[in-house]
């Protein structure tokens, strides 16, 4: 993964710690995840037999999952019958030279995408780019986000970051655009509809002049070769019908056996990432368009991506982290999250799941402090429709990162706890020198951040212990 | 009845008052609390850091610690569900596993077991206050606290706008990421005090530790107390431990 940005997930305390301060990052953040929170609330309370769903969704991905390569095989099958030519990309290097070969092979100029976390993964912008093609972001989040020169902060919604002011302010410096009256300069408070219209007339012209259109993949069907997207502004369906050739890019977990898995996958998905029963577009795609249709692209393609997924399929704990379809809702409840958004993780993926795919999928040396960025809350397993258990993930990447080494304090503190009278030594001696902790931030090997800590927060004081106060108690008790 | 009673390594030295108000109400209602010895860490700090030996030793000497058939009684969540934990750390069909099974199925978090004594919920304790309630993401979603206290006679229990939110403690996470945990201590502390309460009460003592932390750097008069220490004032009238109650 590349970013457009200086963010990295090896500095991610940094970034985080700075991100807090962010007062109106934290405001944005703030509203954007509660209005999300608040309409998936309400969908799910009206969702009868919500659990019975949840379980048959969670089902259908365990299904994927557990018969993965022969899907697989039967997907490349169905897909290629149907017309589709179908493309295995070992890394996210081979799967830019797969598109970018692609691209040049129809002498694409003009290239329109509909909203895909992979393509970010494989940072295929910047190849297509690289080739002198003219790229284009078509979902609005994204493409506020590609003015902005700045990587996507959400799963779902790429620029949940930026508030209603900032895109007016973008727009007016990068569209040069007027108003809608053509008169006067677009003003902050320009309405979202206002604003929404202007990029659509930008994004119009695109469209039409697209050689080559690139998306995601929500859940590819073994069954039938057919790709389904899932979205709400309609770009992801110009972008597949638009342009003569399109290109689908997915990761190798995404498929599903059966349309009948694809149902029961598509009947939570919206639901749980929106708060809709079903989002405005879901597009079937099977194939190019056949004589005699009308529309449709001439040439289609299919890139299955493993870029290291197949590795973590052999971990009997974190293949559950593959379970996952994307609905963003971890990230909406994590407190974390909330706090400092999404460009502090450093990494594509952000927040609860964000953290154990980033650290499944980078380097782990660049990796260490990502699991440990979680207070272990839990809020993300309550809300994963798919019953996917991050803490207990959370917790198998400490041990990866620990690597059995534990650190000078964590040693000390074990060697202590198996050794009561040392214990009671050490807190004793303690409670006589610095009853009220006043020397604990200078204490050497424990982490950095306990002053900090002490700053904002009245330590606890050292006092005598409960069981000398109880043994008392119940001696002068006995002798009454 | 009688029950073994495990104390968190906090409760022990930093607010050994929570401990003695546990016992305090577990008496009164009519149970034999024993205090086994050698008790230090559950082995929550090694398991969370990501040392798993260094967990599954201190697990081994929890075992021997709180042998035997009785209740392991534990006035905090986190520490209740590491004890729960143990099982995850040993080899399925070792006799430490099955040890650790069986110590895990007699492990109970303080309100929930007092929910199960004779006369629950109503003990006839009475305190007039308002009391604001951290639910505390730690007891894992469990309503105990709030069934316990809401039977308290007089005491009006309030919650925040997002009780079940974590206050940011995390433990190691705090010390990590201080910035991170402050604006969400600060967050939990602005919806708790929107209550306007007298007393704040919550069933885990490190989220205690945490928010009335919090609240005496900036200044705040609200009184923090365990569930225990609010139950044994409403029983008793007064608190154990020397601790008064103006």
């Amino acid at each position: 993964m590349v970013l457009t940005s200086t963010f990295t997930p090896r500095n991610f305390r940094e970034q985080s710690e700075k991100a807090c301060h962010d007062a109106t990052l934290r405001a944005v953040l703030d509203h954007a995840t509660r209005y999300f929170m608040g309409k998936r609330g309400v969908a799910l309370e009206a969702f009868a037999d919500r659990d019975t769903h949840f379980a048959r969704a969670r089902a259908a991905r365990l299904t994927a999952l557990s018969r993965l390569p022969d899907l697989l095989e039967q997907l490349e099958q169905r897909a290629t019958a149907a017309g589709t030519k179908v493309h295995w990309a070992h890394d996210a290097a081979q799967a830019r030279e797969i598109v970018a070969g692609i691209a040049r092979g129809c002498g694409a100029k003009v290239v329109v995408k509909g909203k895909s976390m992979v393509t970010e993964e494989i940072a295929l912008n910047p190849a297509l780019e690289a080739d002198g093609i003219e790229v284009w972001e078509t979902d609005l989040g994204e493409f506020i986000v590609q003015l902005a020169e700045e990587p996507p902060s959400h799963i779902i919604a790429p620029c949940i970051h930026k508030s209603r002011a900032d895109v007016a302010a973008l727009f007016r410096e990068k569209l040069g655009l007027a108003g809608l009256s053509g008169q006067e300069d677009l003003e902050d408070s320009a309405s979202i509809p206002e604003l929404t219209l202007l990029a659509r007339r930008a994004l119009r012209e695109k469209f039409l002049a697209a050689d080559l259109g690139v998306t995601g993949v929500n859940i590819a069907v073994a069954e039938t070769g057919s790709v389904i997207l899932v979205e709400n502004e309609g770009n992801i369906r110009m972008s597949t019908t638009c342009p003569p050739v399109h290109v689908a890019i997915m990761s190798l977990e995404k498929v599903a056996a059966s349309l009948e898995d694809a149902a029961d996958i598509l009947r939570v998905l919206p639901r749980s990432a929106t708060g809709q029963k079903m989002s405005s577009y879901v597009s079937v795609l099977t194939g190019p368009r056949r004589s005699g249709e009308l529309d449709g692209a001439r040439e289609t393609h299919l890139v299955i991506l493993d870029n290291g997924r197949s590795e973590i399929l052999a971990d009997a704990v974190l293949r559950e982290a593959l379970l996952c379809f994307r609905c963003g809702a971890c990230l909406n409840s994590c407190p974390v999250y909330q706090t400092i958004g999404g460009h502090a993780y450093g990494s594509v993926y952000s927040g609860p799941i964000g953290t154990l795919l980033s650290s499944l999928l980078l380097p782990a040396k660049d990796t260490r402090d990502l699991p440990f960025g979680c207070t272990l809350c839990g809020a993300c397993k309550k809300t994963c429709p798919l019953g996917i258990d991050h803490p207990k993930l959370m917790l198998r990447l400490r041990e990866r990162v620990c690597a059995g080494s534990p650190g000078l304090a964590s040693a000390a503190h074990t060697f202590l706890a198996l050794h009561p009278l040392a214990y009671r030594l050490v807190m004793g001696a303690a409670r006589a020198v610095d009853p009220h902790l006043n020397l604990l931030p200078r204490l050497p090997g424990l982490p950095s951040g306990l002053a900090s800590f002490v700053d904002s927060r009245q330590p606890p004081e050292l006092k005598k212990p409960f069981t000398a106060q109880l043994r008392n108690a119940r001696k002068k008790r006995g002798g009454a | 009845m009688r029950i073994k009673l495990m104390i968190p390594c906090l409760v022990e030295d930093c607010l050994p008052e929570i401990g003695l108000a546990v016992v305090s109400v577990l008496e009164r209602l009519g149970c034999g609390v024993g205090h086994p010895k050698g008790q230090t860490c559950c082995g929550q700090m090694a398991f969370k850091t990501g040392d798993a030996a260094g967990a599954r030793a201190q697990a081994l000497r929890s075992l021997d610690v709180f042998a035997g058939p009785e209740p392991v009684v534990c006035p905090s969540g986190s520490c209740a569900k590491m004890l729960r934990t143990y099982p995850q750390l040993f080899e399925p069909g070792t006799p430490d596993h099955a040890r650790a099974l069986a110590l895990a199925g007699r492990v109970v978090e303080f309100c929930e077991f007092v929910l199960t004594l004779p006369g629950a919920p109503d003990f006839g304790a009475r305190l007039t206050a308002r009391a604001a309630l951290h639910r505390s993401c730690q007891l894992d979603g469990s309503d105990a606290p709030q069934r316990l206290l809401a039977a308290v006679h007089g005491l009006t229990l309030l919650e925040p706008e997002r009780p079940e939110r974590c206050c940011g403690f995390g433990g190691l996470f705090s010390l990590q990421f201080p910035a991170v945990s402050e604006s969400l201590v600060e967050d939990k502390a602005r919806e708790l005090l929107a209550l306007n309460p007298d007393i704040l009460v919550s069933a885990e003592p490190s989220c205690l530790m945490n928010i009335s932390g919090y609240l005496s750097r900036s200044g705040s008069p609200v009184r923090t107390l365990h569930a225990a220490q609010l139950l044994d004032l409403a029983l008793n009238g007064a608190l154990t431990g020397g601790v008064s109650w103006s």
